[in-house]
């Protein structure tokens, strides 16, 4: 019995010691989708597991021209309409905390 | 009235536990000794008594101004749910700590300010910054880096990443281009 619960010990200080190591970042993502209609569905987060209600996700031209000036809902996504000129998409958390999605990224249906 | 009782012998087993379980426990203090040199060589390491990073680039001039690029650890980009993460370190130089706002690090040129990677955050004697490397990347691919003053001008310069980080290239080199 002793042994049991010495080995149940040694095997969760174990297990603690190693995830402590684990980093604790939370680094900005992305993911586009094509959906019916030629619509793109854009969801954001963070590697944390949590999500982006409210951030700025804006969809931009080549020529550097905003075409799309959105924030994402509450259920951390956007939806928007194809735009028909060459597009990238800017999932902009702050300086440096930003996703950026080429139109040849996004998966189509 | 006598009644027989029968007393079971301990299993050789339970015998050996119960003789010894003390001294065996012991041996337990000896677990956390395996695992001393690499929690000060950790600690080393992001103190800075080893350097700024397992491995240093060296020192990367951008325009005025330069700063000192070292890898945290010379391995390859280690998973992270938003991607293939490979950490750098950096140092700007003693002139130019006053002078810069913002260093930012990606993979490929920027296309503007706002979309100019990820931002080194911590001290100017000792920045971090985790950069995402897409499984699709290039091996030839460059290493920019973009500093922002606080006089609003903005200054870049790229390295070849097989300068930056040939462990990163070895694992995408590895790994094979993937359209």
């Amino acid at each position: 019995m002793t042994l049991i619960r010495l080995t149940r010990a040694c095997a969760v200080l174990i297990l603690c010691a190693g995830a402590s190591t684990q980093a604790l970042a939370h680094n900005p993502m992305c993911e586009c989708k094509e959906i019916p209609g030629e619509q793109i569905q854009c969801t954001g987060g963070f590697s944390d597991g949590s999500g982006a209600p409210g951030v700025t996700l804006d969809v931009i031209g080549y020529d550097e021209t905003i075409l799309v000036p959105g924030k994402l809902g509450a259920d951390s996504t956007l939806t928007f309409k194809k735009p028909s000129a060459e597009f990238y998409v800017l999932f902009d958390a702050g300086p440096g905390h930003v996703v950026e999605i080429d139109q040849a990224d996004i998966q189509a249906q | 009235m006598n009644k027989a009782t029968t007393v079971q012998p301990p299993s050789p087993l339970r015998a050996f536990w119960h003789k010894w379980r003390f001294h065996i426990n012991v041996l337990l203090l000896l677990v956390p000794l395996g695992f001393m040199p690499k929690y000060f060589a950790d600690a080393a390491l992001f103190r800075g008594d080893s350097g700024l990073g397992e491995r240093e680039v060296g020192e990367v001039q951008v325009g005025p101004w330069s700063l000192t690029l070292a890898e945290l650890r010379n391995e390859a980009p280690r998973p992270d749910p938003a991607g293939p993460m490979k950490s750098f370190n950096a140092a700007l130089c003693k002139e130019c700590v006053k002078q810069v706002k913002a260093t930012y690090l990606r993979i490929g040129k920027p296309r503007s300010l706002r979309a100019a990677g990820v931002i080194f955050f911590g001290t100017p004697y000792r920045m971090g910054a985790a950069l995402p490397v897409p499984e699709r990347t290039s091996p030839d691919a460059e290493l920019w880096i973009t500093m922002e003053g606080w006089d609003g001008s903005m200054q870049q310069a790229s390295i070849p990443l097989s300068q930056a980080s040939p462990a990163t290239v070895a694992w995408l080199t590895q790994q094979g281009v993937k359209p």
